[in-house]
């Protein structure tokens, strides 16, 4: 019987949602192909996520366990995930595209000699391989890419697919790891974070993401506001991270994440297709601007014309009535 | 997907320029190696007309039906016997935006490495590489030799000037064959193949509200939870 493995991204010592979406998708292929579904979690906390992991379908959970994987280093990781691939030999191995993902997922397939299909909208299985949905030039077109191999790397972006409870009481395999420092190729002196409490914008509900028209202080005061009331997470324009007024790990767009939460508030954004192409997909996009002609508006549900700060005072007071 | 003009991707030339920088620096020489039909080699004079040295193009059809994998055995197999410092690559390429080569080539050639640059320095005659995270960046130092791919966000690549431009008429450019490079061509064939494109279902424009600050503000934030039930 053929496996399809999801690798279960942990991140900041909880289960991220987006690798959860990913192992939905693939029980619901695995039940209609007869395959396995099997999970693998990597994490010095590794085995307390087993219960998270088994309710969304996973048969089996593999475990490595290992205090190295406190933080994301891409030696270790890729020891650990070749080591789980070479002994399940899935058919399919699925992960979430995260920053991490990213950075292993090509020398996984050229160490493993698998197929990969990089950061996809959609998947499916075909006789002798993988078919996927890529949105490629700025997410303006999809291609439609064919893998065929028998064994198949597939990372899924975030949003692309609901979460979809099926409990089962998953075997746990623990797998030996251990690694010399000696393997070690590159040392990982300190992680600067944003800050202790922001909200990963990949696994955000909703977003509220501040754009050029966001000039001081006191827009960006309004931004927070908004966010705190929405318990949304804080996103920013290119311009925005690139000028230091938010960290940069807060950028969405093509060359920064990835996003598709049920509410996006573009604020002060005029819409640039390289920002359009990291929250298109987003379900419900409200526009605030002063610009009737910004770009923002062609795809925003819900489009507001005028200054942001005239706007979201009464706005965040307006909602702030519903939510009471 | 051709079009008649080649340009130099944007995260390719954030490396050319994090390159020049160190070498600005530190000393050292910057070598371009590009993998493309004849025409990319106006690519390649524009690197050098940024300031690198010298440039290597790897000749391809253009015709190829090569994937990501191809592309990284190509340039791990020109890598292999050369000695270099740090091979600096594109987070991804603009156009399709996969990320895979980087990693791929390092794992070819066992470098340290890694991904989504966005800060290097060298310290000690190691790189020291700010790295964009999930959740925060991560410092790391690599030993040399090893690989790095670059965001778009460490830099802002030089633009050319009329002295470069010149200079970079006269600067080498080496042409190698694929297959003086000692692959087997069933090797370079590509898993994976696209194999249609559509054009992704445009959004609809929903409806703009114009007019009194408080009161559209007001009746958005209803609709939101009303009509789009989203609080």
């Amino acid at each position: 019987m053929s496996t399809i493995l999801t690798y279960i991204a942990i991140s900041d010592g909880k289960l991220k949602r987006s690798s959860l979406e990913v192992l939905s998708h693939c029980k619901s292929l695995a039940d209609a192909s007869g395959a396995s579904c099997e999970a693998v979690v990597i994490d010095a906390n590794a085995s307390s996520f087993v219960d998270g992991i088994q309710k969304y379908g996973a048969s089996k959970v593999h475990v490595v366990e290992d205090p190295i994987f406190k933080n994301h280093m891409n030696t270790p990781l890729l020891k650990a995930l070749s080591k789980v691939m070479t002994s399940v030999n899935p058919s399919v191995f699925a992960f979430a595209s995260t920053e991490g993902t990213k950075d292993v997922l090509g020398a996984l397939a050229a160490n493993q000699s698998a197929a990969v299909i990089a950061d996809v909208a959609s998947f499916e299985l075909i006789d002798g391989g993988v078919k996927a949905k890529r949105p490629v030039m700025a997410a303006k077109i999809m291609n439609n890419t064919e893998a065929k191999s028998d064994k198949v790397l597939v990372s899924v972006r975030s949003g692309s697919y609901d979460l979809n409870e099926s409990p089962e009481s998953a075997e746990v395999v623990n797998v030996d790891f251990s690694m010399d420092d000696s393997e070690m190729k590159a040392t990982l002196r300190e992680i600067i974070s944003a800050s202790g409490d922001t909200i990963d914008l990949n696994e955000a509900e909703a977003i509220v993401a501040a754009g050029r028209g966001v000039k001081d202080e006191e827009g960006k005061a309004l931004i927070s506001e908004l966010a705190t009331v929405l318990k949304a997470g804080i996103g920013a324009s290119r311009a925005l991270t690139e000028s230091g007024v938010y960290d940069p790990s807060l950028q969405i767009g093509q060359t920064g994440k990835v996003v598709s939460p049920q509410l996006y508030i573009a604020v002060g954004i005029s819409g640039a297709i390289q920002h359009v192409a990291g929250m298109a997909n987003s379900k419900v996009i409200v526009a605030i601007n002063k610009d009737p002609d910004a770009p923002i508006f062609e795809v925003a549900d819900y489009g507001i014309v005028g200054d942001l700060y005239k706007v979201l005072p009464p706005f965040i007071e307006e909602i702030k009535k519903i939510k009471s | 997907m051709d079009a008649d003009r080649m340009v130099l991707n944007a995260y390719d030339a954030s490396a050319v320029e994090e390159a020049l920088v160190l070498k600005e620096k530190h000393g050292g020489e910057v070598e371009v190696v590009c993998i493309g039909p004849a025409k990319a080699s106006e690519t390649i004079r524009k690197a050098l007309a940024m300031g690198a040295d010298k440039a290597t193009h790897i000749l391809a059809t253009g015709d190829e039906e090569y994937d990501s994998a191809s592309y990284a055995k190509i340039l791990s197999a020109f890598f292999k016997d050369k000695e270099y410092d740090v091979i600096g690559l594109g987070k991804q390429s603009q156009d399709t935006d996969s990320g895979l080569t980087g990693s791929m080539v390092a794992e070819h050639l066992s470098l340290p490495y890694t991904t989504n640059a966005v800060g290097l320095e060298v310290e000690n005659g190691n790189l020291v590489v700010k790295r964009q995270g999930d959740s925060g960046q991560e410092m790391i130092e690599l030993p040399t030799p090893c690989a790095v791919t670059c965001s778009n966000d460490m830099n802002d690549p030089r633009i050319p000037n009329l002295k470069g431009i010149m200079a970079s008429k006269r600067k080498p450019i080496d042409q190698v064959e694929i297959s003086s490079l000692g692959i087997d061509e069933s090797e370079l064939q590509a898993d994976t193949k696209v194999t249609s494109y559509e054009e992704k279902p445009a959004r609809q424009a929903g409806k703009k509200y114009e007019g009194e600050a408080e009161e559209v503000a007001r009746e958005v934030a209803q609709l939101l939870d009303t009509e789009a039930n989203v609080l």
